[in-house]
């Protein structure tokens, strides 16, 4: 139900705030700790924890559609103080809802349409075109919406998001239906993309942890409805580590594009070049790009190997080392001012004698990153 | 087999007094079933009881109080009696006017069960993308309960067209003001006419049969196809 209140008829500009800011919001999910969050104007930024902390509440709150006190201002206008709150419309936001929530009874193309004509920064027909196309929609376009399966009525609602282009948007699992390959090669370049020509404070809230490290370069963290400020992925990934939660651990890697030859991505990371490859987004000299590396892709010497098909080979300090419930080790690294795992066996951990706090030699193949 | 220029005229005032019930419910039944949907507060349950008496009333009832409510001899009765220049009672406005509150329910159940279901859902995900209350109404709820409002229509043509204890009641049976179908139907049974009221009363069962044989299958292909979008079902259940 939407708070409706009088006084807020009209926004008020207040706050030297330009970006999100808010002060004890407290819903009645977390009565004992005020919810606190400062982020900039725009940026992408993750939002996750394990299940019920309580991130689609603060979505909720943050779009004025749960009862809530506190003080949220955006772009330097009041959206709530105390228990006074702007109706939803007035905020210059959009939210993603998990179930889609198409427009029924109307097509695809009216779903868009009308998400475009009450945008306050309405995207150019050729804009449309574009993400129409990244999106794959095209074919869907005239069809009703009742009849999209879970996977493409998701993609059509981040769609209809996008087409709204709101200065903050709020994304809440928005792709758990879609398949893995397609979010990773199709939909997240699309959407880096398109928030690198129009900024807007992004919150992408998901579980899986893969889309935050390729998205954000930041992450929110809830946990028994206490939110974090904002933090470096390594945090996030350590933190989700210990709540069990993903299998596979794959590290980002964060480095400056330096040449593109024969589908062979040259990277810098450091000073130290390294290659990927079968890589799909379209990258400039200069452009920083993100990677996933998945730690049991690494291997890791203890002297500098010599010539190896193994095009990657990066110096690295063990910064700790952690016993995993299946006997295996993962070990913590450190290059270039970035942080990432590697699993091993402990054999190999025994015979290699270990020691945190020296420089060993990690590999991994150029196929074994996972970029955009 | 031949029907009477007098059972034409009250044909013909039959569907036009239907037609414009539906036509003013239809104004007024959307914003209030919507406005119903939306109220948190335990006066709605006082509301939508008020709004549902019609249905359990015996006609004669509601026709009883309406010409209480009429009467020039009181003021609700003069007010009106000035804002439609002339009494209410025994005119054709009048029977306009009873025919709204007769039908009310007709009009409203239908729609409030729609909105029930995918109201808040669909108006919340209209706000989130700055889309306002009236826009949402207009732009994505309608949309979303066509099937509902087809029923709903259907249902409040259907109803006024049998209309017969409250026309009875304040209309009385003054031909072309008044006199409709039911009552003409009643009076040529009265003068032993059976003739002239077999005529009356399978056309007006052909009518209604048809109108609603067309409702129900319009309403089913408006009615959404997949399971992705909750939908209230059409209420055209009830007709059976």
């Amino acid at each position: 139900m939407e708070i409706t209140l009088p006084l807020f008829g009209t926004a008020s500009t207040t706050s030297d705030s330009t970006g999100l800011s808010v002060t004890g919001l407290v819903t009645l999910l977390n009565a004992a700790t005020p919810w606190q969050l400062e982020l900039p104007a725009s940026g992408i930024f993750g939002l996750t924890g394990p299940s019920g902390s309580g991130k689609s509440t603060l979505l909720a709150a943050l779009a004025g559609q749960r009862h809530c006190r506190g003080n949220i201002t955006f772009a330097n206008t009041v959206w709530q103080r105390g228990r006074r709150a702007l109706v939803t419309h007035k905020r210059t936001l959009s939210l993603g809802f998990q179930d889609s929530r198409l427009f029924a009874g109307q097509s695809v193309a009216d779903n868009l349409a009308l998400a475009r004509r009450y945008s306050r920064r309405p995207l150019s027909e050729e804009e449309c075109g574009r993400l129409l196309k990244a999106f794959g929609i095209e074919a869907l376009l005239h069809q009703p919406v009742e009849l999209l399966s879970g996977g493409e009525a998701q993609r059509v609602a981040v769609l209809r998001q996008l087409y709204n282009n709101a200065p903050l948007q709020l994304f809440d699992e928005p792709l758990s239906a879609v398949d893995r390959a397609q979010v990773l090669r199709r939909l997240l370049p699309t959407l880096r993309d398109f928030w690198a020509r129009y900024p807007a404070l992004v919150i992408w809230t998901s579980h899986d942890f893969d889309e935050i490290q390729l998205l954000a370069q930041r992450c929110l963290w809830m946990d028994s409805a206490n939110l974090s400020a904002p933090l470096p992925l390594p945090e996030i990934a350590q933190r989700l580590n210990s709540h069990g939660v993903g299998d596979s651990c794959r590290s980002r890697i964060e480095a400056r594009v330096e040449a593109l030859n024969n589908g062979l991505l040259t990277l810098d990371l450091g000073g130290i070049s390294i290659f990927a490859d079968r890589v799909t987004g379209h990258y400039r000299k200069g452009d920083t790009a993100a990677f996933l590396l998945e730690a049991g892709d690494i291997s890791l010497s203890v002297e500098k190997p010599g010539l190896s098909s193994i095009l990657n080979c990066l110096p690295v300090t063990l910064v700790a080392k952690q016993k995993l419930t299946d006997g295996r080790i993962r070990l913590q690294l450190a290059a270039a001012d970035q942080v990432f795992y590697a699993d091993i066996s402990r054999l190999s951990c025994e015979r290699l004698e270990l020691r945190e706090g020296t420089t060993y030699f990690a590999q991994f193949k150029a196929g074994s990153l996972a970029g955009l | 087999m031949s029907i009477a220029a007098a059972d034409w005229q009250a044909l013909w005032l039959t569907l036009k007094l239907a037609g414009l019930t539906t036509l003013l419910l239809f104004i007024i039944g959307v914003p209030l079933a919507w406005k119903l949907s939306q109220w948190q507060s335990r006066w709605r349950h006082g509301i939508e009881v008020l709004i549902t008496l019609p249905l359990v009333l015996p006609p004669t009832v509601l026709g009883f109080y309406l010409l209480l409510l009429f009467s020039p001899n009181y003021a609700p009765g003069q007010w009106l009696s000035q804002l439609f220049d002339g009494p209410l009672v025994f005119s054709f406005t009048g029977l306009v006017f009873a025919s709204v509150i007769y039908s009310l329910p007709f009009m409203v159940q239908p729609l409030l069960a729609a909105f029930n279901a995918n109201g808040q859902r669909l108006t919340q995900a209209a706000a989130v993308l700055g889309i306002p209350p009236w826009a949402a109404l207009l732009k994505v709820l309608l949309p979303a309960s066509r099937a509902a409002i087809v029923s709903a229509c259907a249902l409040t043509f259907a109803h006024t067209l049998g209309e017969f204890g409250v026309v009875l009641m304040i209309g009385g049976s003054i031909p072309g003001e008044t006199q409709v179908v039911s009552i003409a139907l009643y009076q040529h049974v009265e003068a032993m006419e059976y003739g002239a009221a077999h005529r009356l009363a399978l056309m007006l069962m052909g009518i209604t049969t048809v109108l609603l044989l067309a409702a129900r299958w319009l309403g089913h292909s408006l009615a959404p196809r997949g399971s992705n979008n909750e939908q209230a079902k059409p209420v055209m259940g009830v007709l059976g």
